[in-house]
């Protein structure tokens, strides 16, 4: 214990003080690269990951210990296995991900390539594209911090190099640069605000730009929602004009689904034109949904959207069964607002022939459900009186609700009803819709999200992956399509509250929600989430989602009704200049702290050579006084300057007693006196 | 003609007018300050980070390509800063000979609180080896730094511009500044290198046999530092006793035993620079030697002796001769 630790410490100390300058400044610029490419190990290939790795460790051993560096043949089939890999695990040269991947390489082959102090700028340069590059995968707060650190880390490394002859330690030199970083940070804020921007892309957005996040896909089998409830990541947030809907009125509509194989559901091929027959009843709810990039097309609207959403290039489109669908995956954050009726009846006028899509099922599965629905039917001849039959079956039999149902076999409904009889949203929802069609009742799922939780810091609700959902709609005659969640009948919970209250304590491990029991240190925790969250959606409304249109609302609040251009240049302009001028000024501006004694020396050397006898350069006060003795003064002039002189030479370079001394006349402070004397010396 | 007209662009850009006399301070007026090649590159690279971020729409990019940009306006006002406001005082110049580096004493004081790091130093001109010293001065405090010139002439040597720069904290901007200070160095006759002997040979042999006539030799004296070895009265010396006192053997200035260096004295062939230059070696060998010697070059007659300061003012009148300024 003791030798490793004093092991570490002469590593220290040799790393410290034994390294000479070059060398440490150039494991400083290694470390500042690393810190840069870190980021990108999460998503690179673990072969390049390993490969930049390794790169960066045969440098910095080949720098330690003074070795020298290989020779351009020695790199050149690095170079060339480097470039085969990227080629074999991208398939092409062009394109994002590959481009960033070998932006890596480059990077960390250029360290093994440095010769000349030139190298040091490529170095520098090409580090702060693999940062920009990194906000390609993540744009929080957490890789801003990460990116800063980077930048300060590089801007040390390239002001270490500049340094000549004095070479401060590395605190100071990292002080210097962080410093530097935070007199650019206001600037930068300006120049983000104002500098007019432009939407892009200015060229056709390569395919591989659209990332795809987690989500609802459009197909559900069990498995599919319940998995994706263990993302506690943001599927989107809304802001509601005015009080957001109790919870349990809280449906976000996605894919709906019609088509089912057996196992799997899937949207209907081609759903038959419907009337768009809407009667919606009640005051309609107006929000504004920021959806993050999912990657797919759908668009989320509480039920029943009352119209597709405006998205700037990138129409919306409503489908027959009212989902909505964009032209475009959605590829970035998106925000748009939404109109929708909470209470409504959804085409009560659909033709039979409409209707039929959404009652067929592969034949040969499922006969125990057959055999029930049979026995079902014969009971009652109501619609509505199976549905609720059903639901009673749900809520009274001992069906139960949770994250880890079994697996199910071929005959997925039997074993569910009869013999599971536990599963998530989609197995509830799946049997129920099966068993609807069985019984010649048109009926389909809804995927989609289901509540969401409000943040009472800024107002936005916030829906998560795990808020994911399915549930049912019927259509009855008269009433048309009617939603019922089979879900709801099982575990009321997850329709009023939430999630993770619906499931049963401990039936989750450590499941991250804090809601369910309230304690006091859970009410604490909750209230430092909400605050993160806030400053998150924050981040995304005020940063990520500053777009030109934003821009221009900004500025319009401002009171420039018309930014265009070339006013935006010299807001921008000017804006610049006076920020720069606040935060350079303190550096440039500097009074000479003059003594007052000097000061009044200097007046009267000034006074002097106006009357002719201008001091020498070389001269001293009391050279000065010496020569003025025999000058042409008038006697009581010449007495008034001699002493002064004096008096000056005293208070400057008197002892310290001789001033004491001076301090105690009656004729006031010694500068009084030297005043007193100039003016009598005019 | 465009070494004119640079001239007067150098002139009225960068102010540049005769030697300055005193102390120089380097105010906002007198600092220049450009991107470097670097710096150049770094504009182009933060263009591509904002087309970049337009192109795939990235709120950070933006972000980092405007903190990037930021960082090089701080950066152009720390360069500047780094130079500007600077003391500037000529210091102490000491006389070399002809084909010897001269060298300037500059001090340079900062009178801010703040470090000045990596700043560059050199003499800037026509024909001048463009060697540039690297200075750091603490904050409140001072540096004293020396540069070189060649001395090829003897005469006065003013001291050529100074230039100034430095590129710190990145390295992407340079600022920069001129400097003539009022500054010369004296610079001697470069020594003739095989020169004859000295012109005591004759004197010496006058006297037949070694040290001194009956008519010269005016005694003992204490001996005195700088005594030349050769006149120590050894006889004395012995007699005295062994109690470590030396004499040395004091000659009255017979003209016979005297060295003259004289310029006229010189073959009438030699050329006049020859002529200094043999002179001053003699001089230098005189002085070497230990052997006082009388000095006479124009109008510049100096009665013999040894010693710094009548060394000064031979050689001063050798380096002056004929360029009476």
């Amino acid at each position: 214990m003791n030798s490793t630790a004093a092991r570490v410490a002469t590593w220290r100390e040799r790393l410290m003080r034994g390294l000479p300058r070059e060398k440490s400044d150039t494991l400083l610029l290694l470390g500042a690269c690393a810190l840069v490419m870190m980021p990108h190990a999460w998503h690179l290939p673990s072969w390049a990951s390993l490969a930049a790795s390794a790169l960066l460790l045969w440098r910095g051993w080949i720098t330690f210990h003074g070795n020298r560096m290989p020779p351009r043949l020695l790199l050149l089939p690095v170079v060339a296995l480097l470039m085969l890999g990227v080629y074999a695990s991208y398939g092409t040269y062009l394109g994002r991900e590959a481009g960033v991947c070998m932006l890596v390489l480059l990077l960390a082959l250029k360290l093994l390539e440095m010769r000349a102090r030139r190298d040091l700028f490529v170095v520098t340069f090409l580090s702060f594209f693999v940062l920009l590059t990194t906000f390609f995968y993540s744009q929080t707060i957490a890789s801003a911090l990460l990116a800063s650190a980077g930048v300060i880390a590089v801007l040390t490394a390239l002001m270490s190099f500049q340094y000549t002859g004095v070479h401060p330690p590395l605190r100071r030199r990292l002080m210097a640069a962080s410093q530097l970083f935070l007199l650019a940070a206001p600037l930068a804020v300006v120049l983000f605000v104002f500098f007019p921007r432009i939407q892009g892309p200015l060229w056709g957005m390569p395919q591989d730009a659209v990332r795809n996040g987690t989500g609802l896909s459009d197909s559900m089998e069990p498995g599919s929602i319940s998995e994706l409830t263990l993302s506690p990541e943001i599927a989107f947030r809304v802001r509601f004009s005015d009080a957001a809907p109790p919870p349990s009125a809280l449906y976000w509509r996605g894919p709906v689904l019609g088509h089912y194989d057996g196992r799997r559901w899937t949207p209907l091929a081609s759903a038959l034109p419907s009337s768009r027959q809407v009667l919606g009843r009640g005051k309609p709810v107006h929000y504004q949904v920021t959806l993050e990039a999912s990657g797919r097309r759908s668009l989320f609207a509480l039920d029943l959207p009352a119209g597709p959403p405006q998205l700037e290039n990138n129409p919306v489109q409503i489908q027959p069964d009212f989902q909505l669908l964009a032209s475009q995956p959605i590829s970035q954050r998106i925000r748009y607002d939404a109109v929708s009726s909470l209470d409504y009846r959804l085409q009560a006028n659909e033709s039979a022939v409409t209707l039929r899509d959404w009652m067929d099922l592969p034949p040969g599965y499922n006969p125990q459900t057959h055999e029930f629905a049979t026995r079902l039917r014969a009971r009652s001849a109501n619609d509505m009186d199976l549905v609720n039959a059903v639901l009673q079956m749900f809520r009274e039999q001992n069906f139960r609700y949770t994250l880890r149902p079994p697996t199910l076999g071929r005959h997925g409904v039997d074993e569910f009803l009869f013999a599971t009889r536990a599963g998530f949203c989609e197995h509830y929802a799946g049997a129920f819709v099966v068993l609807m069609r069985i019984l010649d009742i048109p009926a389909r799922v809804v995927t989609g999200y289901q509540g969401g939780e409000l943040n009472k810091v800024d107002g936005y609700l916030t829906v998560r992956q795990s808020d994911a959902h399915a549930w049912a709609e019927v259509w009855l005659a008269g009433r048309g399509w009617v939603r019922v969640d089979p879900t709801a009948a099982v575990a009321p919970d997850r329709v009023e509250r939430n999630l993770s209250a619906a499931l049963a304590p401990g039936a989750f491990g450590s499941f991250w929600s804090l809601q369910g029991p309230q304690g006091p240190w859970l009410t604490v925790l909750r209230k430092l989430r909400d605050n993160r969250d806030a400053i998150d959606n924050a981040w995304n409304q005020w940063v990520l989602n500053y777009t030109p249109a934003k821009q221009r609302g900004f500025l319009q609040s401002l009171g420039i009704d018309n930014p265009d251009w070339s006013t935006l240049a010299i807001l921008v302009m000017t804006l610049g200049a006076a920020v720069t001028a606040l935060v350079a000024l303190p550096l440039i501006r500097h009074r000479e702290k003059t003594d007052p004694a000097d000061m009044l020396y200097k007046k009267l050397c000034q006074e002097l050579a106006r009357q002719g006898l201008p001091r020498a350069a070389h001269e001293g006060p009391l050279a000065y006084r010496k020569r003025l003795q025999q000058s042409g003064l008038s006697a009581e002039r010449r007495l008034a300057v001699l002493g002064f002189l004096e008096l000056y030479e005293t208070i400057r370079y008197g002892s310290p007693a001789t001033v004491d001394a001076l301090r105690r006349t009656r004729y006031g402070t010694p500068i009084q006196q030297l005043k007193t004397l100039l003016i009598q010396s005019r | 003609m465009t070494q004119t007209l640079r001239g007067a662009t150098d002139r009225w850009l960068f102010r540049l007018h005769g030697a300055e006399r005193g102390e120089v301070v380097l105010n906002q007026r007198r600092v220049f300050i450009l991107p470097t090649k670097p710096g150049l590159a770094f504009a182009a690279l933060l263009m591509l980070l904002f087309v970049g971020s337009l192109n795939y729409n990235l709120a950070m990019g933006y972000g980092l390509t405007f903190l990037l940009l930021s960082c090089a306006l701080i950066a152009m006002h720390l360069s500047f800063r780094n130079l500007a406001y600077l003391h500037l005082n000529p210091g102490r110049a000491s006389p070399v000979f002809a084909g010897e580096e001269a060298q300037f004493e500059l001090h340079l004081s900062n009178r801010r609180p703040y470090w000045r790091h990596a700043i560059w130093i050199g003499f800037t001109g026509d024909g001048l080896p463009a060697r540039e010293q690297p200075c750091d001065i603490p904050a409140r405090g001072d540096c004293v730094i020396a540069l070189q010139a060649p001395a090829t002439h003897r005469g006065w040597l003013a001291a050529p511009r100074i230039r100034l720069h430095t590129s710190f904290p990145l390295g992407l901007l340079r600022a920069w500044s001129y400097w003539q200070p009022e500054q010369k160095v004296l610079v001697y006759p470069r020594p003739e290198d095989h020169a004859p002997p000295l012109p005591i040979a004759e004197a010496l042999m006058n006297e037949g046999h070694g040290i001194g006539g009956e008519d010269d030799f005016a005694g003992v004296r204490a001996y005195q530092t700088g005594d030349s070895m050769k006149r120590l009265a050894w006889r004395q010396i012995a007699r005295l006793g062994n109690d470590g006192t030396l004499v040395s053997k004091h000659f009255e200035g017979g003209a016979a035993s005297e060295m003259r260096i004289d310029f006229a004295a010189l073959p009438a062939a030699m050329d006049t620079e020859a002529r200094l230059s043999r002179m001053t070696r003699w001089v230098l060998e005189a002085e070497a030697r230990g052997m006082p010697y009388a000095f006479r070059l124009g109008s510049a007659s100096h009665p013999s002796a040894l010693g710094g300061a009548h060394r000064e003012s031979c050689l001063r009148a050798l380096a002056l001769y004929g360029q009476e300024a």
